[in-house]
């Protein structure tokens, strides 16, 4: 035991991406024989502490201590070289490459030191493929395109690849998101397996059941800094979740309560959605309603957004009020140029690359879907008048219309983004966590111009990833987990705790109140 | 379902099929146009015909492999022959051959890790880096060698023109030289880091693949690769044109897409791409024997152009509207 004994500690790491600091003090021991769970909200850092010590992201300060000696890792060549391996959440396997050959990328053992020995290969996938034997399907071959793979299997050959390293110290990163729960007790017997041999495991998950199933101790990361552990065995769940909450018990109302007029119609009705994702979401909005949707990134969110606004393709039903009639309106959209005649506007997350034509005007971008208006040819007058009424009523700060949107802040930028849809005068409207990388200022005039909209009557689904902001302006918050509602909150129960909770499938929700 | 799995996987085993086809196809119009086209001199003069662009493929077929392009590797051609026709005297001795050799092969050699060097540790685009610098070695080539002319030894050339080793044509000895060296670094690490930098650049740095040196080396490769097939062009006609590289960029990318590399990288082989270039020569063959007018032959290339680099994305079209 003690020739192989690891042990690694990061101690007060920091990490910026360009001006954003991702990780402002992140710590984590672990060492052989131990499971640790590492647990937090979104955007807390668990994923760039992990990626620090795997070596895909280098520190700006802080350092990493592997077997007592300070370690500096350039690539993620160098923790490999030491036994540290990871099992990613968003796949490093290549699709068109075969299970084998992902499996063994890059250490394949090798014939006369050159050549790769297929042999070897095949039986060694073949060994590591009988680990999962029974939970998977007979189709899942060594020589089988991962690209042919369902999800599950490829986050098991993502496992084996980790595994084929033999490490000493392995990061699970949410590997059982997409694992059924014979995987997941697969995995969790190779785990107790993995201690005995004396590996170091790093658990990061956001499912608290499986956490107090297996793991010996909590690290909890909460806006990028470690803010506490506890020993499984003597804590709960909410002890935890309070520690990722933190106790700012009460978030700042940033908008009044506005509730919603009653007998307000139902802008949207929804009924048992399912995509890809998607696994049965049905839900309601009314006019001058902001009904928030919030959970971990990444439980379709973003997906639903995009199939009410014809984007993806879906199943279920879809039923608009009508504008002309006040009657229901039965829909099934299937290009977005269809939910544009219907007064929907969708303000995407992804400024660059979905919502700006960079490198055009900022008269353009507000008028691009709505130059139809203008008649041939265009009367550029009326479209500059117009443009110029949004651009003032949202204090967009600019040189002048004919700037290229590209040299504006990111918050003026948005603004456009918003803008371009103000114009057709929306219904409904659907936000893709519009706010990530704006500063304060400009979000508090997004605030106010949401209120704004409110009071006109225009229905607004929101989805958020900053949990604060949702409790600061819904009154009634929807949360997803794995493509389901796992909660809907409002009122009393509209609280961070239980927002965390609901998000982190604890399945214990009263549990939580108390 | 399964049924469309199996067409993914023979398509991904065997990337060349589609060429394997059109190759059929090409030689029994050829055959009808040229009866003789089999007979032994013939077919020699025609593979000899096609060794440079083979190269010249070959060289590309890698770099596209890695998701670059290589737009300079004409270029590099040009230059690595106004240095083999200037440094090359008649009378030299098989020493001073190899050694000029030798230096061909460093120059080109070079001018890859130029590009190498701009993609992938400056990581700038391929497109506009090997664009870039494809004006640079021509005008090197150009200040070299102002106007075609040189020669070569005429022993050698003329053994490279009349050699069938075996009774069987050098053309098809190098062609199955170049496809066993392929098949022995497709199966070593490097073969595999090479097709996972081009399958998904993020995932195989995730994996401890060594990408920069990686990408870098395609470029090398391909350099080399121009600088044989300058040779090759050099003894075939036994002078030097200093822009005679020009044309076969643009045709060494019609071969690999003809012959099943996907563009975007991670797919393909270097089989496929001479199979391309014997069937983009046949293809010309036919026309010039079908007494066609000189001028059909640049619409004819042009759509063969077109075809080859829509039937991949127009084959998955047709799939999906069944689906």
């Amino acid at each position: 035991m003690a020739e192989n004994h690891v042990s690694l500690s990061a101690q007060h790491i920091v990490k910026r991406y360009g001006g954003v600091l991702a990780l402002s003090d992140g710590s984590l021991e672990v060492q052989s024989g131990e499971v640790v769970a590492l647990l937090g909200a979104n955007g807390s850092g668990k994923s760039t502490l992990s990626k620090v010590i795997t070596g895909v992201v280098a520190p700006n300060e802080g350092q990493l201590i592997l077997d007592g000696q300070p370690v500096v890792f350039a690539s993620p060549q160098g923790a490999k070289n030491r036994g540290i391996a990871v099992v990613y959440q968003e796949l490093s396997l290549i699709p068109d490459m075969t299970v084998a050959e992902n499996i063994w990328l890059s250490h394949q053992p090798l014939k006369w030191g050159i050549y790769v020995d297929k042999k070897a290969v095949q039986t060694g996938t073949q060994e590591l493929i009988d680990l999962f034997a029974g939970t998977v399907q007979p189709s899942l071959q060594a020589g089988e395109p991962v690209s042919a793979l369902p999800p599950d299997e490829r986050q098991i050959v993502e496992i084996l690849k980790a595994l084929s390293l033999d490490p000493r110290l392995i990061i699970l990163d949410e590997a059982t998101a997409s694992l059924d729960s014979r995987q997941v007790n697969r995995l969790f017997d190779l785990i107790e397996n993995w201690k005995e041999q004396g590996k170091a495991i790093v658990f990061v998950s956001h499912r608290m059941d499986e956490i107090f199933r297996i793991a010996d101790r909590a690290v909890v990361l909460r806006n990028g800094r470690t803010v506490g552990g506890a020993v499984i065995s003597e804590t709960d769940e909410n002890e935890l979740v309070n520690m990722m909450v933190g106790d700012a018990a009460a978030v700042p109302r940033r908008l009044a309560h506005q509730p919603v007029p009653a007998g307000a119609p139902i802008r949207l009705r929804l009924q048992d959605i399912h995509s890809d994702v998607l696994q049965g979401v049905s839900l309601e909005v009314h006019d001058g309603e902001l009904l928030g949707i919030g959970g971990l990134q990444g439980q379709g969110q973003s997906n639903l957004l995009h199939a009410v606004f014809g984007d993806i393709p879906f199943t279920g039903d879809m039923t608009l009020s009508s504008a002309g009639t006040g009657g229901a309106l039965r829909v099934h959209f299937s290009h977005p140029r269809q939910a544009m005649e219907h007064d929907i506007a969708f303000v995407p997350g992804d400024r660059g690359n979905e919502g700006l034509l960079l490198i055009r005007s900022i008269l353009e971008n507000i008028q691009l879907p709505s130059w139809k208006g203008y008649g041939f040819p265009l009367r550029m007058e009326a479209a500059r008048a117009d443009a110029t009424q949004i651009a003032d009523d949202l204090s967009l700060v600019r040189e002048s219309l004919d700037a290229p949107v590209s040299s504006l802040s990111g918050g003026n930028a948005q603004k456009v983004v918003i803008g371009k849809w103000l114009l057709r005068r929306p219904k409904l409207l659907l936000l893709n966590d519009p706010t990530k990388g704006v500063d304060v200022h400009t979000k508090r005039e997004f605030y106010n111009l949401l209120a704004e909209l409110r009071q006109e009557g225009t229905a607004i689904l929101f989805y958020s990833s900053d949990d604060e902001e949702l409790l600061g302006l819904c009154d009634r918050v929807l949360v997803l987990l794995d493509g389901r509602i796992s909660a809907e909150l409002s009122g009393e129960t509209l609280t961070h705790s239980q927002l965390v909770s609901a998000s982190m499938s604890t399945g214990h929700l009263e549990a939580a109140a108390s | 379902m399964r049924e469309r799995l199996q067409i993914k996987h023979v398509s991904l085993r065997y990337p060349f099929l589609l060429a394997l086809v059109l190759l059929v196809v090409a030689m029994l119009l050829n055959l009808l146009l040229q009866p003789n086209l089999l007979e032994l001199r013939v077919l020699n003069g025609n593979l000899r015909t096609f060794l440079p662009l083979i190269f010249v493929a070959v060289g590309q077929t890698i770099v596209i492999l890695g998701s670059g392009i290589d737009l300079s590797i004409g270029a590099i051609v040009s230059l690595v022959t106004a240095v083999l026709v200037t440094r090359m005297s008649l009378d030299a001795s098989a020493g001073q051959i190899v050694l000029v050799i030798l230096l061909a092969c460093g120059v080109g050699m070079a001018a890859g890790a130029l590009n190498g060097f701009g993609v992938a540790w400056l990581r700038l685009p391929p497109i506009v880096t090997t664009y870039a610098t494809a004006f640079i070695f021509s005008g090197l080539a150009l200040w070299i060698l102002p106007r075609p002319g040189g020669s070569m030894p005429e022993t050698f050339a003329r053994w490279y023109r009349q050699a069938t080793p075996l009774g069987i044509p050098l053309g098809i000895w190098i062609a199955a030289a170049l496809i066993l060296a392929w098949y022995f670094l497709r199966g070593t690490r490097y073969g595999s880091n090479l097709f996972a930098v081009g399958g998904n650049a993020q995932a195989a740095y995730a994996t401890a693949v060594p990408v920069t040196r990686v990408l870098f080396s395609t470029y090398v490769i391909s350099g080399l690769m121009a600088a044989l097939a300058a040779l090759a062009l050099t003894l075939g006609t036994s002078s030097g044109d200093p822009r005679i590289g020009e044309a076969m960029t643009l045709d060494s990318i019609v071969a690999v897409v003809l012959g099943g590399t996907r563009l975007s990288g991670g797919q393909g082989g270097i089989a496929g791409s001479i199979l391309g270039v014997i069937i983009l020569g046949l293809i010309r063959n036919i026309i010039s024997f079908a007494n066609v007018p000189s001028w059909y032959q640049t619409l004819v290339d042009a759509l063969i152009i077109i075809i080859a680099l829509a039937a991949p994305g127009f084959i998955q079209l047709l799939r999906r509207r069944r689906v």
